[in-house]
This record gives structure tokens, C-alpha cells and sequence, in this order.
């Protein structure tokens, strides 16, 4: 191609690039939801003298542009793509992927939060546990990077650090510790969490220390949908979906679930099958966020009860507890006030489980 | 409105290039001036009416003293002209909040009040001529600083050919290039080590070599786009940088880094009050006053002052002791300038003495750090390639390669095929990074 004709077919393609992707832009409709990101996307933001001269609009538009672009998860994954092959780096966004397994770099131990998360759970001991003489537990979840991360030249926390520092700063809780039961394979590929049919050991070992005993066997079930987890969309990594399996057994057929939303209690279901085809697989078990659940067992052969503060980990673990209790209660202290957990749940002779992640810990800003 | 981002290169670039194309001749000053006071009030609206005062009063000043040239009085305009224009920086940097572009646009207006006085230049009579000419979007807010001299004939006349065009998109996507995916990548390790706990001697090295790549890329990677967007306006812009980083003294990277200030300040600054054909201690005290300026004129602070007098003490060095014995290596030249200037830019960047005094120190093994840390090892890692592309990107080497193959007759047509698919793919990746990320402020803006 000569140099004339190089000066003239280099705009053409600019401005046909340029252009076209400003008309596609203009012309398709907007959407209001990203599956991918979970997220409500900028709408066109309103022209108004005022909107113009707080410079409102203008910051608006370009979230609004950024959000509409067309072929933006397309787009997302070239840059991914890129920061990989081209530009060799280990982490895109913090996201990084071990075979098919991505995980984000949790990085470092966070001070402060761990106080804050800790502070938490002292408010509780004091306010309804001591009152009652109970003795809580405590069950640390490490998160995907306890197994990934170091072992494959990535940033970690010291682990064992933070697991010490949690358990001094809390010293009435007796500490369960549980990673050496898990590997990377119990977690999810494309996804934070465990999987519910490789943690029945843990629910064994968690039983066993609070002195009770489970008694269930299960039938495991899957999920026609496959799972697309948080971490797929969020890191445009690529990977291939992961099954989702949910574990059932006559006894947890006959529980009766109740959800307290809003205060109001409303029977559900243990395993809400109607969030499979939703944004958020992992939301099949206990419906996902919800700030007081209650699960009742009809079948128990003890008077038991058990009440577990917990973050989303806690949602697929419950259910394989309540063959040694006649009633566990879920308390989410991310979506109902600490100090208005006692209006909806009476701890008298109760067992209590304090369970969390490593990540909420370290990111404990949500704990209310 | 930044040129890297969605807004700019999606909606207003094409817009505003398709009404300027299409209109005709007489109307496209206008077009021009009302496309950068959108491009400038896109970030803050009330910011229009500062950059639009200025112009009034060069406008007028220019005028006066053109009409009272040869008289008392026209330098009288002159000073009130520069007094006004300083004193509008001066406000600025020390006040509370600084108008983007502020120091670009002033000191355009005072090279071209000045050149008024000096004769070098009529005064433009036609306000929407000189307001384009301030304003004009592509070196509005970060530079390079375009002299109305250089550019005066091409305000009434331009010629408009695929040649220039063409040219200006190489250079445009280029200094996208260099900003998106260089200059942004580096700028997000700095701030990684900011936010780090667990620095160590080899980090601060890290840092200091991220930043220092980081600033050329991102001001030079500007500066490249502003003199793309002024060839597809018809333009031609002075370079800004060429290739700093391979000078063997101080004195040359100076003629090698942001040129268009270099210049200005030997112009308007350094040579009224004398220049090198004084007695050596004015030469000292002239010297001192232009490093003095250089630095305040990037921000009222210790810092600035320090680094800006940092290079006036090399410069007297080099003049005065070791000049003649750098040209003797050139691999010890080399090293010197790195050095120094890698130095000098951790001053820079720091929110204070204080920390420029301890990231030094740190450097040199002087703080309590340990040699070296995970995080260093693993950000070394994670950054190491974009750094090698930037090492070797600082110096002429693609250049001479891309040179080299053209030079070609064998490969020239593949490589202009080379080239444009190679831009766009640029481009796409820029725009990749773009509707991705979120890191992306311009260093030069706050200047």
C-alpha cells in the first residue's frame, strides 16, 4: 500500500470505527441492569442549566457513556485479554485465575476492619450472650487465596495472623478451626464461595466441638443452569461455569424455613430454586441475603437450639447442621442493626455460632 | 474533558471534526472556539468565565499596545498586561482551587502581549481569532504552549489534506497509547506503593522509576495527542518532548523536556534579564530566578521550589564544574542524568519535603526498611513487562525501527498496512481500557 493511499484509508477506518461505534451507541437501547457487573447501569443523566453548571451532567454522561457502551463486556475481556498476554501481568483488576479457578487477591490484613468486626461481635457477647452465660463459638472461613494465593506466587495474607489476632481479640469465643479440612477444589471456579457437597466434614467438625451430633445422609441435586459465579463476571477472566450442587435428605424436606424481612415473618423455602435462573446461582440457598432466617426441624431428636451470626458462607453450611437441632436461627448483621437482633431472637439456653469469612472480616465495613 | 475518555473520543471528537470539516473556510475559527469552550466547561462550567476574562484583557492590552507603540504608554499596557496575567496565576495557585490549564493559557497570553510590545507579532483585531487561538481544545489545558508567533498565519489560513490528517491520528492514537495503557498502568503502581505497608528499599526504587517513566509517558502521551488533534485541525504545534531520557546532561534534558516551557522561559525570562552576557554572579542570580519560576509556576509548594532549584544547581555544576568531563563517558553521562532526574521527580511528586527528604533517604538505605519485600517481588513481577515497554518506548528505538522499515522500498507497503492495522488495534484497546477502567487523571491538568 503506498503512502497516498495509506492518508487516505487510515481516517476512513478511524472515522468508521469512531463513528459506527458512536451511532450503535446513540441508536440501541439503553439497558437498566448488567448481569454481569449485578448492578443497576447510569441512565442518559437530565439536561438542565443547573445540572450543567454543577457539572453534574457532565460527570453523569460519562458514566452513563461508559456504562451503554456497545459491546462492553466484549470489551472488558480485550482488556483482560491484554493485561495477560500482552502486557504479562498476574492480576487483572486484583482478579487473578489458577487454571480455571479465579479468585481476588485479598491483600493485606486489614487492622482496622478486624477491630471493627470484632467490636461487632463484642457488642453481641455483652449485650445478649453474657446476660445469658452463653459461650460462643467461633469459625473462621478462610477464603479461595488461603489455598491459591501463595502457593501460586501471588500477594497473601498471613493467615495465621489474622486468625490469631481474631481469636486474642475475642478470647470468650472457643475458636473451630476448619481449613484443614478444605482445599481450592471445595470452592467454586468462578466464584467466592464453598460448595455445599464438599463441606459435609465441616459441618461434622463444627457439630462435634458445640457437642452435638448429626445424623442425616443426603441426596445430592443439580442444578440444570449452569453457574456463572461473582467472580466470572467481575474479572472478565474467562473460565468455564461450575455445576451447582444442593444437598437434600428427608429431614431437611420437612424443615420449615421462615424469613424474617422486614420483621415480618414469611414461610420460604430451605433451597429457593426460583434464584437459579437469577442473577446470583449461589442465591439458592436460604434465598441469599436475608437478615434473620429461622429453620425448624420437625424431626429433631433433642431440644437444641442454635443461633449462627453469619455472612453468605453461612447459607450453604446451615442446612447440614440442622440434624443436631431443633431450630437454628440465622442472624445476617449486615442487614438488621446488632441492637435490634433481640426483638426477633431469644438466646436463652441457645447454642452460638459466631461464622464469617476471612474476606468480611478483613472488609468488615457492612457490619452493622 | 479528558482526551482519554469515552465523552471525548465517541461523541465530541467526531461531532466537532464533522461540523468543522463540513463548514465552510470563514466559520471554522468559530466552530473551533466554541468546540474548546465546550471541551473546556465540560469539567467546570464557571471556569469558562476566568479563561474568557484573560482573553478579553489580552485582547484589549494587545490593541493598546499596538496603538500606542513607540510610546511611554505602550509599555505601561505591557506591564499591566503581564500583571494581569501573573497576578491571575498568582491568585490561582495560592488560592483554594485552581483552574484546569490556567498556567498554559496565561503564559500563552503573555508570550503574545509581549510580542505585541516586542513588534514580533500585529495585534490580532479580531477577538474571535485570538479567543481560538487561547483556547484552542487541543492544547488548552496541558500544553505544549503554543507561541501565537508560531502559529499566527495558520489562524487565518490552513490547508486541510488526508496527509496531515492521517499524520494527526498516528500521532493521536500514539499518545493515547502512551497515556491508557503506559502512562495509567505506572501511575496505578505509585499509587499501589503509596498505599503499601510493607515498602522496602527496593520498592522505593520501584516506585521511583515507575513514576519517572509514568510522568514521561503521561505528560509526553498528551502532548502527542494535543499536536495529533492540531494536525487534523489544520495545525502544526512545536514538539513538546524528544526523548528526554537518553540526554547525557542536565542541560540537555532540558532541551528535550517540555520544550514549549524550556523555551518560554529562555524567551520571556532568561534572556530580558540578561541571559549568559552578564557577570557571573547575574548569571547566577538569572539562572536561580528562572529555576525558581520553573518550579512555582508547577504548584506553590516547597516541593516544586526545590525541584525547579534542584536543576538550576545542576545546571550551574555542569556549566561551571563538570561539564567538559560528562561528554568524556557516556555511560556515566547517562547515569548521571537518570539519577538526578529520577530524583528530582520523587521530590516532585511528593506531598512534601518532608517526604521527599524521607523517600530519598529510604532509597539510599537510610530508613528503616528492609532490602527488599514480597510486595516489591510481586509487583515487579506483575508490572515488570509494562515497565520494559516503557524503558525501551522512552528511547528513539521504535522509532528508528519504524524508520528503518519504511526506508525500505521492499517493505513500505507492508508496513503502511502495518501501520493502520496496528493503529486501530491500538485504538481498540484504548477503548477497551477505557469502558474497563477507572484510573485515568491527567498529571499535567493541575499545572
Amino acid at each position: 500500500m503506498s503512502e497516498k493511499m495509506k492518508n487516505r484509508i487510515l481516517p476512513l477506518v478511524m472515522a468508521l470505527f469512531i463513528g459506527g461505534m458512536c451511532l450503535v451507541s446513540v441508536f440501541t437501547p439503553d439497558k437498566e441492569y448488567s448481569n454481569a457487573e449485578r448492578r443497576r447501569l447510569a441512565e442518559m443523566p437530565e439536561l438542565s442549566v443547573e445540572t450543567l453548571m454543577n457539572g453534574s451532567f457532565m460527570k453523569d454522561f460519562e458514566s452513563y457513556t461508559m456504562d451503554q457502551f456497545p459491546l462492553r463486556e466484549t470489551f472488558r475481556s480485550i482488556k483482560a485479554s491484554a493485561e495477560l498476554s500482552l502486557f504479562g501481568k498476574k492480576t487483572v483488576n486484583g482478579y487473578y485465575a489458577v487454571e480455571e479457578s479465579i479468585s481476588k487477591l485479598e491483600y493485606p490484613m486489614n487492622t482496622q476492619m478486624l477491630n471493627n468486626a470484632v467490636n461487632k461481635f463484642d457488642y453481641l457477647y455483652e449485650t445478649y450472650l453474657l446476660p445469658e452465660n452463653i459461650k460462643p463459638y467461633l469459625v473462621m472461613v478462610p477464603d479461595k487465596n488461603y489455598y491459591l494465593a501463595e502457593n501460586n506466587g501471588y500477594l497473601s495474607m498471613d493467615y495465621g495472623e489474622l486468625f490469631s489476632y481474631v481469636t486474642e481479640a475475642a478470647p470468650y469465643m472457643k475458636n473451630i478451626k476448619i481449613e484443614d479440612l478444605l482445599s481450592a477444589e471445595d470452592y467454586y471456579l468462578t466464584d467466592t464461595h464453598w460448595r455445599q457437597e464438599k463441606i459435609i466434614d465441616v459441618a461434622e467438625r463444627i457439630a462435634e466441638q458445640m457437642g452435638t451430633k448429626l445424623c442425616d445422609s443426603y441426596v445430592e441435586n443439580k442444578l440444570k443452569e449452569p453457574f456463572y459465579g461473582v467472580y466470572f463476571y467481575q474479572s472478565a477472566l474467562g473460565s468455564s461455569p461450575d455445576e451447582l450442587i444442593y444437598l437434600t435428605s428427608d429431614v431437611l424436606d420437612k424443615c420449615i424455613v421462615t424469613y424474617y424481612d422486614y420483621g415480618t415473618p414469611k414461610e420460604g423455602d430451605l433451597y429457593n430454586l426460583k434464584k437459579a435462573a437469577g442473577n446470583d446461582a449461589y442465591e439458592i440457598f436460604l434465598s441469599g441475603s436475608a437478615p434473620i432466617v429461622s429453620i425448624e426441624n420437625p424431626e429433631a431428636l433433642t431440644s437444641k437450639e442454635l443461633i449462627i451470626f453469619r455472612d453468605s458462607f453461612g447459607s450453604s453450611l446451615a442446612p447440614l447442621l440442622v440434624s443436631g437441632y431443633e431450630k437454628i436461627t440465622l442472624v445476617d448483621i449486615r442487614y438488621v442493626q446488632s441492637s435490634s437482633v433481640g426483638e426477633f431472637v431469644d438466646f436463652a439456653d441457645c447454642d452460638v455460632l459466631f461464622l464469617y469469612s476471612t474476606m468480611l472480616l478483613n472488609n468488615s465495613g457492612a457490619l452493622r | 474533558m479528558l482526551f482519554s475518555s469515552i465523552p471525548f473520543l465517541f461523541y465530541f471528537l467526531p461531532v466537532t471534526l464533522l461540523v468543522y470539516y463540513l463548514a465552510p473556510e470563514k466559520c471554522k475559527n468559530f466552530i473551533l472556539l466554541i468546540a474548546s469552550l465546550i471541551f473546556y466547561g465540560w469539567g467546570e462550567p464557571r471556569f469558562v468565565f476566568a479563561l474568557l476574562g484573560a482573553t478579553i484583557l489580552g485582547f484589549l492590552f494587545g490593541l493598546l499596545i499596538g496603538k500606542f507603540e513607540g510610546t511611554k504608554w505602550s509599555l505601561v499596557f505591557l506591564l499591566l498586561s503581564v500583571s494581569s496575567s501573573v497576578g491571575l496565576l498568582l491568585y490561582f495557585k495560592l488560592g483554594t482551587f485552581f483552574p484546569i490549564g490556567v498556567s498554559f493559557y496565561t503564559f500563552q497570553l503573555l508570550s503574545y502581549t509581549i510580542d505585541v510590545y516586542r513588534k514580533e507579532v500585529k495585534p490580532q483585531k479580531n477577538f474571535v481569532i485570538l479567543a481560538t487561538y487561547v483556547s484552542m481544545f487541543p492544547q488548552l489545558i496541558a500544553g505544549p504552549i503554543v507561541r501565537y508567533q508560531d502559529i499566527e498565519m495558520q489562524l487565518f489560513s490552513r490547508k486541510l489534506h488526508f496527509s496531515n490528517i492521517s499524520e494527526g491520528i498516528r500521532r493521536f492514537v500514539l499518545g493515547l497509547g502512551k497515556k491508557v495503557l503506559i502512562a495509567n498502568a505506572l501511575g496505578e503502581l505509585c499509587e499501589i506503593f503509596r498505599a503499601s505497608n510493607e515498602k522496602s528499599v527496593a520498592f522505593f526504587w520501584l516506585y521511583a522509576v515507575s513514576f519517572m517513566l509514568h510522568i514521561y509517558f503521561d505528560f509526553s502521551g498528551y502532548s502527542d495527542m494535543a499536536i495529533g488533534l492540531g494536525k487534523m485541525l489544520g495545525f502544526d504545534f512545536l514538539e513538546n518532548f524528544n526523548y528526554p531520557y537518553i540526554s547525557r546532561s542536565i542541560a540537555e534534558f532540558w532541551r528535550r523536556w517540555h520544550i514549549s516551557l524550556g523555551s518560554w522561559f529562555r524567551d520571556y525570562v532568561y534572556i530580558p534579564l540578561g541571559g549568559n552576557r552578564v557577570s557571573k554572579a547575574r548569571w547566577i542570580f538569572n539562572i536561580a530566578v528562572v529555576w525558581f519560576l520553573t518550579g512555582f509556576w508547577h504548584g506553590a509548594a516547597w516541593n516544586f521550589i526545590v525541584w525547579g532549584m534542584m536543576f538550576a544547581v545542576l545546571l550551574l555544576l555542569e556549566k561551571l564544574v563538570y561539564g567538559e568531563w560528562l561528554k568524556k563517558s557516556k555511560v556515566f553521562s547517562h547515569a548521571y542524568v537518570l539519577l538526578m532526574v529520577l530524583l528530582s521527580f520523587v521530590i516532585f511528586n511528593a506531598t512534601d519535603l518532608r517526604e521527599a527528604a524521607d523517600y530519598i533517604a529510604a532509597m539510599f538505605g537510610f530508613g528503616a526498611y528492609p532490602l527488599i519485600s514480597d510486595e516489591f517481588v510481586f509487583y515487579l513481577k506483575n508490572f515488570g513487562m509494562l515497565l520494559l515497554v516503557g524503558t525501551i518506548g522512552a528511547t528513539p528505538l521504535p522509532a528508528r525501527l519504524m524508520g528503518w522499515m519504511k526506508g525500505r522500498a521492499s517493505l513500505e507497503k507492508g508496513v503502511n498496512l502495518l501501520e493502520i492495522s496496528g493503529l486501530l488495534v491500538l485504538f481498540v484497546l484504548v477503548t477497551a481500557y477505557l469502558v474497563d477502567g477507572s484510573f485515568n487523571p491527567f498529571l499535567y491538568f493541575r499545572f
